[in-house]
């Protein structure tokens, strides 16, 4: 068991290895298929968001939906740094997770002892007090415009104009972000947060600072989200106060549900993928597309809310085992 | 002295949006109490209510023939009593069919529900798009309700106390039915403990079945009254139902004249902000819920409820 494969392992999985295989092979087949570079960019940074949010949400049980805000966060400081301070790539990129971290963690200081429904309520008052500040606070922010001509600083001389330079920086992050999260969930203290996923009142009277990890874990989350928001700065070249708006916030949580994030360390990847393909596609043969991504995800709600990933799931297991995984629910009711 | 009486306009304003305010909280609390669910599609109700009572007012549909043409000879203020009769109906018909997709999640996790009406709520969002468009649309009301009046040199809108005094009117009415009918004490008894609801003998399936049609009634009155004010556009849904939760978290989830109270000072709070620094009057809904809630972690009237399991 000592061996050196399984202490790679413990860094790196083979699910890692193909999805960071598909992804860097990414740029060289996806005008192939029918799609766009920008695309790509685009995926990688929501996937980003996405497998941090799911840290919360999928890993803790606790639904925020006003994750945006800090996404937003992110972005602005981003373009702020670039702006007023100077133009670096590490700095701006470092402001982002730092303002979206400290404005995770005051947002955290106030509702980490808070159970249940009352958290998701809270995280909506907290994020529509940022997204509104956004959309009012017109000399820092830009108004509804937002923050506009934000520059892509170069990285060691190397010009990020190009969407597929950016797209390898992203992945950079993401390949990051993959493996420091994957280490997290399988130290101690991701045992501690699924145990309060489970029960929080119980992982209390264990003995654990139910408080603190709740406080660390929406922190975490909040900082990984201001990093995609600031390479979604980048992406767009601005930062405006939609992303930070109550839909776009559900957003990130729906694609986290559908793709499923409740079973798997993949689901929020998947969800992101599928949503931007939906997006796209549906996207180009009707207006009204989000009526139908709705509508699919009611239906993933109803009828299997371990997402995809549950399905896939369902399928690769033998019967015995598909049995279990009925038996212990993914999220088992919190009521005690 | 001075003072107060320039400030007199900004108080009334702000009473009048909360007890508007107070009536849309008024529905998702009764939702909350019985179901132990909160609806996040209450607010894309509370604009389908308003857009259905635009088509009875008005309809411009070409096939009604004669049929419409006569119609629209009535007198505007019958085309308006029946809108405020019908689309609430019609609207509570759809909250009963959201209901019906939502029983597969009772005894989950509440966090299914909430995701569930999420989803409902873009889903009637894009639908009234698809149906309405996106452009802003205006809701007709009698003309004896426009304008403006003279109170002791200041004016003030007919419409403002119109509909303040409808939605008192509609309070009344709700806690009137919830505290001297029975079926009210079977809805109380439900919102206590819907488990010994059942054991003693009560349909609960039926009784959450009338209870989401009667909220999502209530929200679609509010719609009606409200979208004079504030206009007719697919997003207002989200402007209303922000409100609500918060509300019903400050004055405390289960508790009526919770509600209505912390209506009341929610819309005094962005009414009398409004009078110093308009730009930011919506920002002291949220600061007001913040402050309340960090001390008194249930709200104002709160009791311990299954929410916070």
């Amino acid at each position: 068991m000592a061996d050196i494969g399984a202490r790679i392992g413990r860094w790196v999985t083979v699910e890692m290895l193909i999805a960071f295989a598909v992804l860097v092979t990414a740029p060289f087949w996806i005008e192939a298929v029918g799609l766009y570079q920008y695309l790509g960019v685009e995926v990688l940074i929501w996937m980003i968001y996405a497998l941090g949010f799911n840290l919360l949400l999928g890993y803790t049980g606790k639904p925020s939906f006003g994750h945006g805000a800090y996404f937003g966060i992110g972005a602005y400081a981003f373009g702020l740094a670039q702006h007023h301070v100077m133009t670096n790539i590490w700095l701006g990129i470092a402001f982002a997770i730092l303002a979206a971290g400290v404005a995770g963690a005051m947002v955290a200081t106030f509702i980490s002892h808070r159970r249940g429904i009352y958290f998701a309520l809270m995280t909506i008052a907290f994020g529509q007090v940022f997204w509104f500040t956004a959309v009012k606070w017109h000399a820092v922010t830009g108004g509804e415009d937002g923050l506009q001509n934000i520059p892509r600083p170069d990285v060691f001389s190397i010009s990020l104009k190009e969407n597929e330079a950016l797209y390898y920086f992203a992945l950079v992050f993401f390949c990051i972000v993959v493996i420091a999260l994957w280490r997290l969930i399988h130290s101690p203290f991701g045992k501690v947060i699924k145990a309060i996923k489970q029960n929080e009142m119980r992982a209390g009277f264990i003995g654990y600072n139910v408080r603190l990890f709740k406080f660390l874990v929406f922190t975490i989350s909040a900082g990984i989200a201001g990093l995609a928001g600031g390479l979604f700065a980048m992406a767009q070249g601005s930062a405006y106060p939609d992303v930070m708006s109550l839909q776009v916030s559900g957003l990130v949580v729906m694609m986290t549900l559908i793709g499923g994030g409740f079973v798997s360390f993949w689901g929020p990847v998947l969800g992101t993928i599928i949503f931007f393909v939906a997006r796209d596609i549906l996207g180009a043969l009707t207006e009204t597309w989000l009526l139908w991504y709705g509508l699919m995800f009611i239906v993933v709600v109803l009828f299997k809310p371990e997402g995809l990933a549950g399905i896939w799931q369902d399928l690769t297991r033998s019967r015995r085992s598909r049995k279990e995984s009925v038996e212990a629910s993914p999220l088992p009711s919190l009521r005690r | 002295m001075d003072f107060i009486i320039g400030l007199l306009p900004f108080i009334v304003n702000g009473l009048s949006l909360g007890l508007l305010f107070a009536l849309i909280a008024l529905g998702f609390m009764l939702i909350i109490g019985v179901m132990e669910l909160i609806n996040l599609a209450h607010g894309s109700l509370f604009a389908l209510g308003a857009y259905l009572a635009m088509v009875v007012i008005s309809p411009h549909v070409p096939w009604l023939g004669a049929f419409g043409s006569w119609y629209l000879g009535l007198p505007i203020v019958l085309r308006y009593v029946l809108a405020i009769v019908l689309a609430p109906a019609l609207v509570a018909v759809v909250g009963m069919v959201l209901e019906v997709c939502l029983r597969p999640t009772y005894g989950k996790d509440p966090l299914y529900g909430l995701l569930l009406t999420f989803g409902a709520a873009m889903v009637l969002e894009e639908s009234i798009r698809v149906v309405w468009g996106s452009a802003e649309q205006m809701l007709q009301v009698p003309p004896v309700l426009v304008g403006p009046f003279l109170f002791g040199g200041m004016i003030y809108s007919k419409y403002q106390f119109f509909a303040s005094a409808f939605a008192i009117f509609i309070i009344v009415l709700v806690w009137l039915f919830l505290e001297r009918t029975p079926y009210g004490a079977i809805i109380k008894a439900g919102a206590h403990d819907s488990e010994m609801v059942r054991a003693l003998g009560i349909n609960l399936t039926r009784l959450r079945l009338f209870v989401f049609g009667f909220g999502t009634a209530l929200a679609a009155i509010a719609g009606i009254i409200m979208s004079p004010i504030w206009g007719l556009r697919p997003h207002v849904g989200v402007d209303a139902v922000i409100p609500a939760f918060l509300i019903i978290t400050l004055g405390g989830v289960g508790s009526f004249w919770g509600a209505v109270v912390a209506g009341v000072l929610v819309g005094l709070a962005v009414g009398i902000t409004a009078g110093f620094a308009s730009e930011w009057s919506l920002l002291s809904m949220y600061l007001l819920l913040i402050a309340v809630v960090t001390i008194r972690a249930r709200g104002l009237f709160g009791k311990k409820s299954i929410l916070e399991a």
